[in-house]
């Protein structure tokens, strides 16, 4: 008789043989649990950088200040207290307005130049788009400063129009207003503007182009009626990607903004800081991230509506 | 894996998609990881950390620190001393921190800090009596809480040239309707709402009062059309008094000081209803790191070098007695400084501790104006 028990080593192999298969045969038949294999390290870092700290800002909201401490009974007070009082939603709307007009002077500007490199330029796109996106490798912060040199009262600007005799004293409204806020974000955010741009323009057919003008459309009809619908997408996310961020800008306005030039982002930082209200700070960042998300929304619905007219 | 042939499969372009998505695991693991091993490798001779205002993060401080430790401190700035207390309420550790005297007794309050043993201080036996004195500053054990550094105005720095005089120099320069847009501000109501205080003629006694709140916002109220920027950056301050930019701004002694080294007809003025008055020094964090640099910290402060530089250069007062001797009277007339500060402290208003709830209430109210209500 033969022996066919098998001896414990062997055994051990086995068993981890089919322990192994299992989890990559269960590998191999579910591909949602490779998609969740394969993204973990990033819904782990979401998880602790962003969900987490999210629910603690809506928990904070809902407490109030009791002198160094909080007290943690759940009010919706700091919400009425925003809605009553007008300083906020004056901020609020002030916000808005700025870095809308940010954002829409940021794509006037660089959609032009986006333009240029998508189909005017043959050789070295890459060195291009490099070029274009060379002044956003400096800091942030270097930047803001670069514009109160520019704008300053002997700043670049002023002194150059002095000595060319435009001016006889110089422009104080660069400096410490809403202009030097928005003039500075919409060049301290050019980069998002121009790489999204310039990947839908590059995506357009030529073809489609060339049809239109064998069918007898001029440069601005067909401009009108291809480029700009086609080139939409991009241009959607691009003012997505400057008009969230730069509501709750802080350092530009704090650094070039004065008196009048202070933003919601401004006012939040205080809470958190010299006023030391830090539920009323929770509750501002979040009427703003809901501010934010229903402009986002009605700017989607809009601009889908109009897409659908044109096409 | 064998990366090598997994190179050599890219090239021919056989890679598997199996192998593809294994190797961006591995990769994604390795990059969430890499942090992780870092750690450790900080050097043993870490520098104590000071948390100061703005402006004395200069290496001028810190010469007898720097002789004895081969490097200078680490820095953190802070602009206005509620901000920074509530940075340290939200966990963040320091060695030394930079307090003045109206904000101690609430710093103290906090529980963040441990009193400093004044026996470790050789320079202790020089320090002016009447600056250690200060409400709130008693400890256990014959220790103190704060040790005395600087002491100084908050004034209105002008510019001779450019601010024409009506009569004496008064707090009315702040609210001159003449120079409107050409004025500047500090911003941490620390100063400037004790300065609108004075202005208003409310008494430091009955600063919490609901009459002294409504009389002091009206004023400030009053002159925010009249700033061209709050900052509590004196640097941006003393830009733009130098080049014209502001006719007159709300500083400290350091920034007219400054400006006079640099030859700008600059005057710190001697208000007629008296300036704000006050006495800083620093404190060591209950949990400092590094106590035997902190220590460092506070003697390289109080020595006699550091004590002629706050003077000659920055126009403070300093609590080392031995520091003033290379001064005579007069050029300490001029930088509105005196041998015995008790002469300058109390000719001008001095600062006193208040509540915790006045200082949030008098922050909210003063950064509501500033915003424009």
């Amino acid at each position: 008789m033969a022996d066919t028990s098998l001896s414990p080593a062997e055994a051990r192999q086995s068993a981890e043989r089919i322990k192994t298969s299992w989890f990559s045969a269960l590998l191999y038949r579910s591909e949602a649990l490779r998609g969740y294999l394969l993204m973990s390290p990033t819904i782990l870092i979401l998880t602790i950088g962003i969900i987490i700290p999210f629910f603690i800002l809506v928990a904070m909201s809902l407490w109030t200040r009791d002198g160094f401490g909080f007290d943690t009974t759940l009010t919706m007070a700091n919400y009425a207290r925003t809605w009553d009082e007008p300083i906020f939603g004056a901020l609020l709307q002030r916000s808005f307005w700025i870095s809308g007009v940010a954002t829409v002077a940021t794509i006037l500007v660089c959609y032009p130049m986006a333009y240029y490199v998508a189909f005017h330029v043959h050789k070295n796109k890459m060195m291009w788009i490099i070029l274009m996106t060379l002044p956003f490798w400096t800091s942030y912060l270097l930047r803001v400063f670069a514009w109160k040199v520019i704008l300053g009262y002997e700043g670049v600007i002023n002194s150059g129009f002095m000595s060319l005799g435009l001016i006889e004293a110089p422009l104080e409204f660069l400096l410490y207003s809403q202009t030097a806020v928005i003039i500075t974000l919409a060049h301290a955010w050019a980069a998002f503007a121009i790489l999204p741009m310039y990947v839908s323009l590059e995506k357009i057919d030529k073809s489609l182009l060339e049809a239109a003008t064998d069918l007898g459309d001029g440069p601005v009809a067909r401009f009108l009626r291809i480029t700009l619908p086609l080139s939409m997408p991009g241009i959607i996310a691009a003012s997505f990607l400057i008009f969230i961020p730069t509501t709750g800008d802080y350092i530009t306005p704090a650094l070039l903004g004065g008196p009048d030039g202070a933003m919601i982002g401004n006012f939040i930082q205080l809470q958190f800081g010299p006023v030391n209200n830090w539920p009323m700070g929770a509750t501002l960042s979040i009427v703003l991230m809901l501010w934010i998300s229903a402009i986002a929304l009605v700017f989607l619905f809009v601009t889908k509506k109009a897409q659908d007219k044109i096409a | 894996m064998d990366v090598v042939d997994q190179l050599g499969a890219v090239r021919e372009g056989k890679l598997s998609r199996r192998a593809f998505t294994k190797g961006l695991l591995a990769s994604g693991v390795a990059m969430a990881t890499v942090p992780m091993g870092a750690r450790q490798a900080r050097a043993a001779g870490e520098q104590a950390t000071y948390f100061t205002w703005g402006g004395y993060d200069i290496p001028e401080l810190f010469q007898a620190y720097q002789e004895k430790n081969g490097e200078l401190p680490n820095f953190s700035v802070f602009g206005a001393s509620e901000e920074a207390l509530t940075k340290m309420r939200g966990g963040f550790v320091v060695d030394v921190a930079h307090p003045c005297n109206a904000g101690m007794p609430r710093w103290v309050s906090t529980g963040l800090f441990q009193p400093i043993d004044t026996s470790r201080i050789a320079a202790f036996g020089d320090v002016i009596p009447s600056l250690v004195d200060l409400p709130g500053n008693d400890a256990e054990g014959g220790n103190i809480w704060m040790m005395p550094f600087d002491w100084g105005q908050t004034s209105i720095t002008y510019r001779t040239d450019l601010f024409e005089l009506e009569g004496e120099e008064s707090w009315d320069m702040l609210w001159d309707k003449r120079y409107g847009g050409r004025l500047g501000s500090l911003a941490s109501g620390g100063d400037a709402w004790w300065c609108g205080a004075i202005k208003a003629g409310i008494d430091f006694e009955n600063l919490d009062s609901e009459d002294a709140f409504t009389k002091i916002a009206a004023v400030m109220r009053e002159q925010r059309p009249l700033i061209r920027v709050y900052t509590d950056d004196t640097t941006t301050l003393e830009q733009a008094l130098s080049s014209g930019e502001m006719a007159a701004a709300m500083t400290w002694n350091s920034s007219a000081t400054l400006l006079k080294s640099e030859g700008i007809p600059v005057k710190f003025a001697d208000p007629k209803e008296g300036a704000l008055t006050w006495v800083c020094g620093v404190m060591i964090h209950k949990d400092a790191p590094n106590i035997d640099r902190a220590y460092d910290i506070i003697e390289s402060m109080l020595s006699v070098e550091t004590g002629k530089f706050m003077i000659n250069d920055y126009g403070y007062g300093h609590s080392n007695a031995k520091s003033f001797a290379e001064f005579d009277a007069e050029t300490l007339a001029g930088l509105g400084l005196s041998t015995n500060p008790d002469d300058i402290l109390s000719a001008g208003h001095f600062q006193r501790p208040m509540t915790q709830d006045w200082e949030t209430r008098m922050n909210e109210t003063f950064e509501q104006i500033k915003a424009g209500f």
